[in-house]
């Protein structure tokens, strides 16, 4: 039974939504340190669509920037390459991750507010820390629960299973392994692969609630783990699992967190929710 | 009428009204109720203590615990609820699975809660707090009822 669940998941994996073709040229542009700017200019000359939300995110207040940008060179002169990078992905995964997901019972909208809670608190706590080599944090926080919308069909269709007695003081991915052989944060990765994004951002997905299992401790996978947190205990994008997830005690050791750096980050991620969700509308 | 309180945030009404607030994670949900004013007030608020940061209690006290409790009591008395009859119940809490400290807010929010209402001799008539699961309330101020609701399951408080 188990197996076919998973061959099932995988044919999904597999007709999941590919990169846009536009946005695949431009993120390799954007990695590129010998690219130009006009190459990039060039390519969003016919991505309107595109070009005007990477323009609304870039004015969100979230990125502080005093002055209206109105050009795509200006954006990549004052929010640089990296955020540029973010932005191309954010612009293309909004609509999709914007939709209801059922199983884990998140109202439209829901999915695409938790994934920016967790990235604005990642990049937060990683500030907080001063943490460095984190460039992709965002990135990895906005796609951390993307693979909830393959596997939201799944679990819903195994929920009498799910609520079973035996499973509740099991962390959900377990429930999710037990129950239809794989979980949420794998399915995610397969997607993030598919996108042929780096390999470490992969990872962070793939490991982000079991980060002790992970082949090689990373600092961002482990950012995005005590995010994750925040974000759900803050009620946004709590879905029916609530927060039946175990945090790793190995992690905040090792990033030397404190229930203070928590609380601080918590008091200040709904203001920047409000503020990067404001330029998507 | 239906009104809806987002986290960090506090309504209260008359009869008539029902209160209503989603995702209770680890925030604590205050429901305050005169039954003989028929006066109340829904709290939802995110963290204990305000003094983590004190620029944001400075704009909305509702965010904490130690500040939006008596704002909420303070409110409260001004459309004619009194101490002595007010009815108080508390919702929320919750925290993730394992022991870890640093996620303890949940825990937190209750004993800062109880400290205060311990400081003013308040009685806490009812409570449903704690462990893994997300509630929504709803808070009929027409007759002060509150139901929970959780995983579609509805039970009154
Ligand atoms: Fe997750
Ligand atoms: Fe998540």
């Amino acid at each position: 039974m188990k197996s076919t669940i998973f061959s099932l998941i995988e044919k999904d994996v597999s007709a999941f939504p590919s990169m846009p073709g536009a946005a695949a040229k431009l993120l390799k542009l954007l990695r590129n340190p010998d690219s130009s700017t006009a190459e990039v200019e060039n390519i969003l000359r016919c991505e309107p669509g595109l070009t005007a939300n990477i323009l609304k995110m870039t004015n969100s207040a979230y990125f502080g920037l005093t002055n209206r940008v109105g050009s795509i060179r200006q954006a990549m002169v004052l929010l640089g390459w990296k955020r540029l990078y973010q932005l191309v992905i954010a612009s293309c995964v909004s609509a999709m991750m914007d939709k209801p997901v059922p199983g884990y019972d998140l109202p439209a909208g829901e999915l695409w507010r938790h994934s920016i809670a967790v990235s604005a608190a990642a990049e937060g706590l990683a500030k907080e820390l001063q943490l460095s080599g984190t460039d992709e944090i965002f990135t990895a926080g906005l796609l951390h629960d993307v693979g909830k919308m393959i596997l939201g069909k799944f679990v819903e269709q195994d929920l009498v299973k799910i609520d079973f007695e035996t499973y509740h003081n099991l962390s959900f991915e377990k429930v999710e392994q037990d129950i239809l052989g794989t979980d949420h944060a794998e399915v995610g990765a397969r997607i993030l692969e598919k996108w042929r994004l780096p390999a470490e951002m992969i990872a962070a997905v793939r490991w982000h609630h079991e980060p002790e299992n992970a082949p090689s401790i990373s600092q961002m996978g482990d950012v995005v783990h005590v995010a994750d947190f925040i974000s759900l205990m803050i009620g946004v994008g709590v879905g029916r699992e609530g927060l039946q997830y175990e945090p790793s005690k190995a992690v905040t050791r090792r990033l030397g967190i404190h229930i203070g750096h928590i609380e601080k980050i918590a008091s200040q991620t709904l203001e920047w929710v409000s503020d990067l969700t404001a330029s998507f509308k | 009428m239906n009104q809806v309180i987002t986290v960090g945030d506090m309504k209260i009404g008359g009869k008539g009204d029902i209160l209503v607030t989603h995702a209770l994670g680890s925030c604590l949900g205050l429901m305050v109720y005169d039954p003989a004013a028929q006066v109340g007030g829904l709290l939802h608020a995110m963290l204990p203590l305000s003094k983590i940061n004190l620029q944001k209690a400075a704009q909305n006290p509702y965010m904490f615990v130690d500040t939006g409790v008596p704002e909420m009591f303070r409110q409260l008395y001004e459309i004619g609820g009194q101490k002595s009859r007010m009815v108080i119940k508390a919702a929320g809490c919750g925290q993730p699975l394992g022991n870890s400290e640093m996620f303890q807010i949940g825990e937190r929010n209750y004993t800062v809660l109880k400290k205060l209402l311990w400081k003013n001799n308040i009685m806490l008539e009812a409570e449903d707090v704690g462990g893994v699961i997300s509630r929504t309330v709803y808070f009929d101020l027409s007759t002060g009822q509150v139901i929970i609701s959780s995983k579609g399951v509805k039970k009154e408080l």
